[in-house]
């Protein structure tokens, strides 16, 4: 069996072995989207006027706290510093590991932002580019939020200091989303804001790894 | 070409009617600048005594 | 020849010796300068015609404005120095410029605020210039808490680097994409007119302050960096000669 093939096996049986993991940020999300209407009003023009906007940044909170102990458990037992020995380049191994918590933590809750969608009465149209935007975007969501995880590990103290420290960077992906939303509510043409929220994606994707392992590589240096 | 522009020094404090905003601006940048210039002496200094107490342990250590 | 002025920044004593003077000098030119600029701004340059006297905010506005950007793109400076030549000093020069740099941000945030009030009306508006200020703000703060959380020195400037580094790429795509945001939600009332180019009256004052401005700043970064430098060579016997003596 391949390294990579492994590597999926064992993401996958840590996530059998704690499942509560997957399901507390999906749990949040649909708390927050509670929220929306008890402290707003439960009227459904407004509700459905903000109400893709509030899903994003929901999800988007939600995200980064299912991603802010990305690397902690597999840093405090060591895999990491197995993962420097292997033949395979660190960035590579760094990438894997954040496609694996792409699907097994985020995808799901991506999932489940349609039923928040009903709740805060979004019109179909744009709960389809809502959709859209989530599958687009999270991936360059998880490599920075995953980038904070890997520059706190050294740091005992960090709480959400990795959440704080990248929450910035995000600002160019809501921005592009709201967008997409907007024109979706207006029925203007999407596609080019599309092109470039996935352009974001895709270079984040194959840029960031490299930085996530150069972070890795500095803690474990740093703690012998 | 460089002339006074108020007719008074109390028209220019005044400055009609923004001289309540222009004045504490350039408040708050003196008080910036002076700060930062006070932390950064006082972060000498420390470092000063700092190496001082650490010269006189040493000493007390040999004798 | 060649590189020796480069490498003699890889030795803390010299830096500490030099900065020393440089400092000094910097504070009194700064001084000049920004009292000069700043007398000829507030008294001497003319009215502008369309806000009045509240322009005159633009002596303080626009170079401390242009420090917390230019500031952000030293600290990247040095964090590449600090990755390609592991030269200590531009760790320590990145910790300095963090904080003075956060310090110009908010002074150029609160400053721009104070100026809207008379301008728009009101204290904030979502203005493209205003959001990318306080995301840059948010920027330093990273930079900051970072090196605040980690213990290792070294380590905490190694991954402010990576940040720092991480950081200047986006901080392009943030601008515009801000400046674009604007565009879609906000109808252009709110900005302000174009105006004509300012009269030299008016530019000549604001080029002194910027000017005194940069020189502030590098005489603050100075200082910062000896004390740090001093702090953290305290067990080296330079140091301990150098204190000792006096």
């Amino acid at each position: 069996m391949s390294i990579e093939k492994r590597m999926l096996a064992r993401e996958l049986k840590l996530i059998a072995a704690r499942p509560g993991d997957i399901f507390k940020p999906m749990w949040f999300l649909m708390l927050v989207i509670s929220m929306v209407p008890l402290a707003l009003a439960p009227d459904s023009d407004l509700l459905a006027e903000i109400g893709s906007a509030m899903i994003w940044v929901a999800t988007l909170l939600a995200l980064l706290l299912n991603t802010e102990h990305l690397f902690q458990s597999d840093f405090s037992d060591g895999v990491l510093e197995q993962w420097l020995f292997l033949d395979r380049p660190l960035a590579w191994l760094v990438g894997l590991k954040l496609i694996a918590h792409w699907l097994f933590h985020v995808l799901p809750l991506i999932l489940i932002t349609p039923i928040a969608g009903l709740m805060l009465s979004v019109p179909t149209e744009v709960l389809f580019a809502l959709l859209a935007t989530l599958f687009v975007a999270t991936p360059a969501l998880t490599c920075f939020s995953g980038l904070g995880a890997a520059l706190t590990l050294g740091s005992s103290r960090s709480g959400i200091l990795g959440v704080l420290v990248m929450m910035p960077l995000f600002v160019p992906v809501v921005i592009l989303a709201a967008g997409v939303l907007i024109r979706a509510t207006d029925g203007s043409d999407t596609l080019p804001l599309m092109a470039l929220l996935g352009a974001f994606s895709v270079v984040a994707a194959t840029l960031v790894p490299i930085a996530v392992s150069a972070a890795i590589r500095l803690n474990i240096g740093g703690s012998n | 070409m460089l002339e006074f522009q108020f007719e008074s020094i109390a028209a220019f404090v005044e400055m009609t009617p923004h001289g309540v905003y222009v004045w504490p601006i350039y408040g708050l940048g003196l008080l910036v600048i002076g700060g930062l210039t006070w932390l950064n002496a006082r972060q000498h200094r420390q470092a000063i005594r700092m190496v001082q107490r650490n010269l006189e342990r040493e000493e007390s250590h040999e004798s | 020849m060649g590189w020796r002025w480069f490498h003699q920044w890889g030795s803390p004593r010299w830096f500490y010796e030099r900065a020393g003077r440089w400092q000094l000098v910097c504070g009194w030119l700064a001084l000049i300068l920004l009292v000069a600029g700043s007398i000829w701004g507030l008294g001497f340059a003319p009215v502008d015609y369309q806000q009045g006297n509240s322009y005159r905010i633009i002596y303080l506005h626009v170079p401390v404005a242009f420090l917390a950007q230019a500031m952000y793109a030293a600290m990247a400076l040095c964090a590449v120095v600090l990755f390609v030549w592991k030269m200590k000093l531009a760790d320590v020069a990145m910790q300095s410029i963090a904080v003075m740099g956060f310090a110009f941000t908010v002074l150029s945030l609160v400053s721009g605020a104070v100026w809207g009030k008379p301008t728009w009306g009101t204290y904030w508006v979502w203005d493209a210039r205003l959001t990318s200020m306080l995301i840059l703000a948010f920027l330093y703060l990273g930079a900051i808490g970072l090196r605040a959380a980690i213990q290792d020195p070294d380590q905490a400037g190694k991954a402010c680097g990576i940040l720092v580094l991480v950081g200047v790429v986006n901080l392009p795509i943030i601008k515009y994409s801000v400046e674009w945001w604007n565009t879609l939600h906000q109808p252009a009332s709110l900005k302000l007119t174009e105006k004509p180019a300012m009269p030299a009256s008016m530019w000549v004052p604001l080029l002194v302050n910027i000017l005194g401005y940069y020189i502030a700043a590098a005489y603050l970064v100075l200082g910062s960096m000896r004390a740090i430098v001093l702090e953290r060579e305290r067990r080296a016997t330079w140091v301990k000669e150098l204190i000792g003596r006096a």
